[in-house]
């Protein structure tokens, strides 16, 4: 509570001390080339000395904090009658942070009700050092970047440098996410793969995490059906559907359309990459799943279930369209112009030159750009958990109900809140595999598109 | 004089099933635009059929229950106005520092590569494996507030954060030289051209990118569903640390309740989260249109 205060007390003592060093500077300000930097610049400068090292100490008191409180209120004759265990004693030590803000809370456990008060002091006494702490070191700062303000002081060399030092560390964010993931995945993973072989993960047929418990856990968690589930829909059905729509559109609109059909039509295609997924998942479970069951029944399949690989990887290749499409267009845009113009000069017709030397001349890149949509479609989420199924069968029928690795991560993290189990550990054992799968596929295509684009330079 | 093998019947035939093949191969290429537009607007129809009839003033402002009748979004419509603020809050200033810095003052080595690597490729990871981050190092680490919009927010920043980047640099790319060039002429320093000439410029373009991810992630559903954010709240949340529903998780939510009455409620709230989407697309689109300057 009163940390919170303390921060903006302090942005507001930054903001006071920009104030006072620009006006500061503006006194010493005697003319044209009287000073090295504008009166702004000391003020950034001062409210940089301030709020900086201020913020450093208010974070590290934040992190020790709770620490302090809670070793002074154990040690308080009051909580001499909470129970030896350690879960137990973190639940109510929950609650009666809750009580400590908000005396009016609903409790669970009376003990809380006791150690809230002692909590609440330790909290109140703990939270004013801290804030003496930190304004001893906002003023400290602030009184330094003051007596630097001096026409000669170079204030903007040093407020760049602080610019420049604050660009890199929003830049090191990328590289801190990749390592999140990475090392994320790698350790629950690594947990997961104490309990279950990694062979018998990866080659294993037979998945029913439900079922694994004790000695056979390593013939419960196969993740070949998970996989196969996954290309199949991912891979193959949308991909039947995605293709030939895709490239066809985007060989209508760049060889055959006007340019005002052209201009109208692409971003309506593209609209069909803008709905969100589980809108198509509703999709294909409201209307298209009774469709492909119904079409499955007429077919003579005894029984057809409603969820159906069909179903998924159809709406699936549907959203994939317009990506394929986008990527289509680009790769047939990278073709020189003098290389059709050359084959309609000989007398081929449009579809002659699109088929015999757009299309090969274009390959490289459309090759890419369908890795790139398998990557995107074997990642996809919602539309295989609400149309797919969760029956992991290594099967060929598109009518059948069939299972996916995403499917999957969302069915084990979902359920119980257990949270060590190799059930849900399994849930990143999965994920693992499919981001390295991704990042795989998208490094070659990205490397294929650049090579091509090269190419033709 | 024309050669008269050019009008013997073979050569006539032989033209006409060319001529043939390629209207086939005209129509192939109609008929694949027009099936897909027509999945859309199949999509669209049934969205509206079923939800039309269910939106009025007490579904819009109404909470999530279970009872069909009384349900509404508002609860889910503020939780992800909260989760977009937080997510704004993060991913806008990170993402155009970072595009800044990649664009403008980064040296060539090899880790200026590494983070060019690994921001192309962050825009490609599916997003459910965001969700197991945001899992495994808000919750399970930080001991965040499980299903808040704060960790929504959070997540879905780490995801916008690289289409932000992206977008900002080529904004920032098309700017031409000649604008450095004078500012810096007349003496003003590195950081002052950059802050004072061409962000200015590449804004309209950066803006544009950033409504584009917002939009992506104002529809996202897998990575908070990893993060619990599929709690049935009653109450529409009154902060970020509160638990709280999205509009997508909503609709996942309702799509899965076997009472009939939900379909009508699932189908209204597709079309409110569609209304949005349009709205920001629109948006973007007219900003690209309004400010877009051709160098």
């Amino acid at each position: 509570m009163i940390l919170t205060g303390v921060f903006l007390a302090v942005i507001g003592l930054g903001l006071v001390g920009w104030f006072a060093a620009r006006a500061r500077a503006r006194l010493l300000y005697t003319g044209r080339g009287s000073m090295h930097s504008m009166p702004n610049y000391h003020g950034w400068h001062m409210a940089l000395w301030i709020i900086v090292p201020a913020l450093i100490a208010w974070a590290a008191w934040s992190a020790i904090m709770p620490g302090l409180v809670d070793s002074v209120v154990m040690a308080d004759p009051a909580a001499a009658s909470l129970p030896p265990d350690a879960m137990h004693r973190d639940a109510i030590m929950a609650e009666a942070r809750t009580l400590a803000a908000n005396p009016n809370a609903p409790v669970f456990n009376a003990e809380a009700q006791t150690i809230a008060e002692p909590l609440r002091a330790a909290q109140t006494r703990y939270g004013l050092i801290g804030a003496l702490i930190i304004a001893i070191v906002a003023f400290a700062g602030g009184a330094f970047g003051f007596t630097r303000i001096r026409p000669d002081f170079r204030a903007r060399t040093h407020v760049e440098r602080a610019v420049l030092g604050l660009l890199l560390l929003a830049s090191l964010m990328a590289i801190l996410t990749t390592f999140g993931i990475v090392a994320s995945l790698l350790f629950e993973a690594g947990m997961f793969f104490k309990d279950v072989s990694p062979i018998a993960f990866l080659t294993g047929t037979h998945w029913s995490p439900g079922n694994a418990i004790g000695t056979d856990i390593d013939d419960n968690f196969g993740a070949v059906p998970l996989f196969w589930g996954t290309i199949y829909i991912g891979a193959i059905i949308a991909m039947i559907v995605a293709i030939p729509l895709g490239l066809m559109s985007a060989i209508f609109l760049t060889q055959y359309a006007s340019h005002r059909v052209r201009r109208w039509v692409k971003p309506i295609l593209e609209i069909l990459a803008g709905i969100p997924t589980v809108v198509y998942g509703y999709f294909a479970a409201l209307t298209v799943a009774p469709i492909i069951r119904d079409f499955g029944a007429t077919l003579g399949m005894a029984n057809p279930s409603t969820e159906s690989a069909l179903a998924a990887g159809l709406v699936m290749g549907v959203m994939i369209i317009p990506f394929v499409s986008s990527m289509a267009d680009d790769a047939l845009a990278a073709v020189p112009r003098s290389m059709s113009d050359g084959s309609l000069a000989l007398g081929a017709t449009r579809s002659e030159t699109i088929k015999k030397v757009l299309l090969p001349a274009a390959l490289p890149g459309i090759v890419a750009g369908v890795m790139l949509a398998i990557s995107r479609a074997i990642g996809e989420t919602m539309i295989v958990v609400m149309a797919a199924g969760a029956a992991a069968r290594l099967s060929a029928n598109p009518f059948a109900s069939m299972t996916t690795v995403t499917y999957q991560i969302v069915q084990m993290l979902t359920g119980d809140q257990e949270f060590n189990s190799p059930k849900t550990l399994s849930a990143f054992a999965l994920g693992l595999v499919l981001f390295i799968v991704t990042l795989v596929l998208n490094i070659i295509a990205l490397r294929v598109v650049k090579k091509f684009r090269e190419a033709y330079d | 004089m024309t050669n008269p093998h050019w009008q013997s019947d073979a050569a006539a035939k032989r033209i006409s099933r060319r001529n043939a093949a390629e209207r086939r191969f005209k129509l192939l290429g109609l008929g694949a635009i027009v099936l897909s537009l027509s999945f859309l607007a199949l999509l669209l129809f049934i969205m509206l059929k079923n939800g039309l009839g269910g939106l009025d003033w007490s579904f819009l402002s109404g909470t999530d229950s279970t009872d069909p009748d009384t349900a509404g979004v508002w609860g889910a419509t503020k939780g992800s106005l909260l989760t977009m603020f937080v997510t704004l809050l993060l991913s806008f200033p990170m993402g155009v520092l970072a595009a800044i810095y990649l664009e403008e003052f980064a040296p060539k080595n090899r880790w200026i590569d590494l983070v060019e690597v690994s921001i192309n490729n962050l825009a490609a990871v599916p997003s459910i494996i965001f969700g197991l981050l945001g899992l495994a190092v808000f919750i399970n680490t930080l001991d965040m507030p499980r299903s808040s919009p704060l960790v929504g927010g959070l997540t879905l920043a780490l995801m916008t954060m690289p289409v932000i980047v992206i977008s900002g640099r080529n904004a920032i790319k098309a700017v031409p030289p000649s604008i450095r060039d004078a500012a810096l002429a007349v003496g003003a320093s590195k950081v002052q051209t950059v802050f004072h000439h061409v962000l200015p410029l590449a804004l309209p373009g950066i803006l544009t990118g950033t409504i584009i991810g917002m939009a992506r992630a104002l529809g996202e559903t897998a990575p908070l569903l990893m993060i619990g954010m599929r709690a049935f709240v009653v109450t529409p949340p009154g902060g970020v640390t509160d638990p709280s529903s999205v509009l997508p998780m909503q609709i996942f939510l309702w799509s899965d309740e076997i009472d009939t009455g939900f379909v009508q409620n699932t189908s209204a709230a597709i079309i409110v989260l569609l209304v949005f989407l349009l709205a920001m697309n629109g948006l973007a689109i007219y900003l690209r249109n309004k400010f877009e300057v051709r160098w």
